[in-house]
């Protein structure tokens, strides 16, 4: 186990320098400069932006400045737009808002699909089953930028119960519509894996032992059948995480909250280098991170996975 | 079961279990006439025309692409616009008017969606951007099947080390956060004509979503190519890449086109998400994606402008994903038993 994780993470680190220099390519190669707008700076002032910014430098000499400061210190540069502040400030400021966001909506859709997804299994073929399948579909089918103004205009235009955007602090009310928008889809996908897993489960020896030897129903769904049947829940934990991410831009953009994800959409709208590499590694770390994460909790889960 | 068609060669391709009693189950009249199986494809036909939701999304599918493509020029023959053109009449509070209203609020079949704050109306441009829509993703789905079959294929037929180290970079790809990576491409290479963002779109899009693809030929493969049919072609000397896409291929498509049909929903996702950024799709061209970028600005005032590209796209996504639910249990033998 323990070699497994170190040999993990000994190719973690070379994915997440080959990422950050894809984007620091991308950007190189894409024509135009940060500093480039309508109308064609003075010869003079552009020799002046090129040397404070090392631009006048051989590329090689450029990239590996960069990618030293961040191998060394972890240092991503100070933000082109956000003038003074450093891309590790910006990070530090926004990921609280991201992360309320997405820890919430992760586990609304953990507890919500989990429970119809079991109720679908265990009531299978019945209203209960077809109505919960044909909610999830509905899930999957709507897009979020959909949902979201769809809710907004139902709770907030339409009965003023709730604030329509806005970050409004950690327990808040405005977090509500955000959180419920992007767990929409992964309520869904959860809600179909566990059905599936738990069909699986409960036709195999083991539920049939746990029941010959006289357990209650309730124990043998808590107990026996969910651990069997949610396998396939954790092993999508990791693709969630990268749709979640995904998922977050365009809930912050329409909620106009200031998370990661629309700091990095005006980083690339505003050609912002140093923020647009640092918020791309940042959300590289933490999806291999946490897809490792996954991993070894897969194998202390499932006994019949073991990593050599 | 029993016709009195002469049985062609392609007849005998599947037999299924159902066949074996056949012959007992005869009636006396019938008795020395042909008894033949069905094929793999009329027998997956027949399991999904019982499926009411996949026919349900089937129909919609073909309604909605038809309308699509015959739409906008319809509309051009019978009411004189093009999803672009801007009337030209006094200029009143506002030129974007609930559906079936005219601009001086009596009752219309002009606009049944509406008009859009130019004064467009709305049907034509939600079918227009049907267009891109469906063209995005019907097109990336075939970039992302040419490339991942063919990956797949050659991974898994070739083996040992060369499929390892293929395996392994398809690993690698797999935790990126291409769609970050897509959005940095999109943004920096972002093109000054409409066509070529949306060709930028396609390469962008086509490029990354071959990998699950890929994991599921090489499967297939896998399995199929220690079966006699492979050895009698390489015994007879047929050459590996022949063997790779003349017998080994034509045999995965049944997998393969179930993914397809459930990659296509989800790549119009994805055009719709980078659409909905102002990354993918620019004016004058239309996608659902951009159109609900658009409607989201006025959604206070004017609901219609999101509501009808938004859940036209909704009910595609969900017709596709039905269809290719029912695909998937007409076409996978392992979810036949359940």
């Amino acid at each position: 186990m323990f070699r497994f994780i170190v040999r993990r993470l000994l190719v973690t680190i070379p994915t997440i320098l080959v990422v950050i220099s894809i984007t620091w390519v991308l950007i190189k190669l894409a024509p135009g400069n940060f500093y480039s707008g309508e109308k064609p700076l003075p010869p003079a002032i552009e020799q002046v932006i090129r040397e404070k910014y090392g631009l006048d430098k051989p590329w090689y000499e450029q990239y590996g400045k960069t990618m030293w400061s961040i191998i060394r210190h972890l240092d991503f540069g100070t933000s082109l737009r956000y003038q003074g502040q450093s891309v590790n400030t910006i990070i530090k400021r926004s990921l609280p808002v991201s992360a309320a966001v997405g820890i919430l909506a992760y586990l609304l859709a953990l507890v919500v699909g989990i429970t119809f997804g079991s109720i679908a299994a265990l009531k299978q073929n019945s209203k209960w089953d077809y109505g919960s399948m044909a909610l999830a579909m509905l899930g999957i089918s709507v897009p979020n930028f959909v949902l979201g103004p769809i809710l907004v205009l139902i709770f907030s235009l339409g009965l003023y119960w709730l604030p329509s955007s806005r970050w409004g602090g950690f327990p808040s009310k405005n977090l509500i519509l955000p959180v419920v928008t992007l767990s929409a889809l992964y309520m869904a996908y959860i809600a179909r894996l566990t059905r599936a897993g738990m069909l699986e489960v409960l036709r195999s020896d083991y539920i049939r032992t746990a029941r010959a030897k006289g357990l209650s129903e309730r124990e043998v769904v808590i107990r026996h059948a969910l651990r069997g049947g949610l396998m396939p829940v954790i092993s999508y934990t990791g693709p969630a995480l990268a749709f979640l991410l995904t998922g977050t831009v365009v809930v912050e953009r329409i909620f106009a909250l200031p998370g990661l994800g629309n700091y990095f959409i005006q980083a690339s709208l505003n050609r912002d280098e140093p923020l647009i590499i640092g918020i791309v590694a940042f959300i590289a770390i933490t999806l291999l991170l946490m897809n490792l994460l996954v991993d070894i909790a897969y194998a202390y889960l499932d006994p019949r996975v073991r990593y050599q | 079961m029993a016709t009195e068609k002469k049985p062609e060669h392609d007849d005998f391709i599947h037999i299924g279990p159902e066949m074996a009693v056949a012959e007992a189950d005869l009636l006396p009249e019938e008795t020395g006439r042909f008894v033949h199986g069905t094929s793999l494809w009329r027998d997956a036909w027949r399991r999904l025309l019982k499926n009411k939701l996949a026919v349900f999304g089937l129909v919609v599918v073909v309604i909605i692409t038809i309308s699509s493509i015959v739409g906008p020029t319809l509309i051009k023959r019978v009411f004189g616009f093009t999803p672009d053109y801007i009337p030209s009449h006094d200029l009143k509070l506002t030129r974007s008017f609930p559906p079936f209203q005219g601009p001086d609020g009596e009752f219309s079949w002009a606009h049944p969606m509406g008009t859009d704050n130019a004064g467009r109306d709305q049907l034509a441009r939600v079918l227009q951007g049907g267009q891109i829509s469906l063209f995005v993703g019907i097109l990336s789905t075939l970039v992302s099947l040419l490339i991942g079959v063919s990956y797949g294929a050659i991974a898994g037929y070739v083996g040992g080390r060369v499929d390892n180290v293929m395996m392994r970079i398809v690993d690698v790809l797999y935790s990126l956060p291409y769609v970050i990576v897509v959005i940095v491409l999109l943004s920096m290479f972002r093109s000054q004509t409409p066509r070529g963002q949306l060709i930028l779109l396609f390469i962008a899009i086509g490029s990354v979503s071959w990998l699950t693809m890929a994991r599921i030929v090489r499967g297939q493969v896998l399995s199929l190519k220690n079966q006699e049919f492979v050895l009698a072609a390489r015994a007879t000397g047929v050459s590996n890449a022949r063997i790779i896409f003349r017998h080994l291929v034509p045999n995965t498509l049944g997998p393969v086109i179930v993914y397809a049909t459930l990659t296509i929903p989800q790549i119009m996702l994805t055009e719709a998400f980078l659409s909905f950024l102002g990354f993918g799709v620019q004016a004058p061209l239309a996608s659902w994606g951009s159109l609900a970028a658009d409607g989201i600005q006025n959604i206070a005032i004017f609901p219609w402008q999101l509501i009808f590209p938004g859940v036209t796209m909704a009910l595609t996504l969900f017709s596709l994903n039905f269809l290719g639910d029912g695909l998937r249990d007409a076409l996978d033998p392992q979810m036949r038993t359940v």
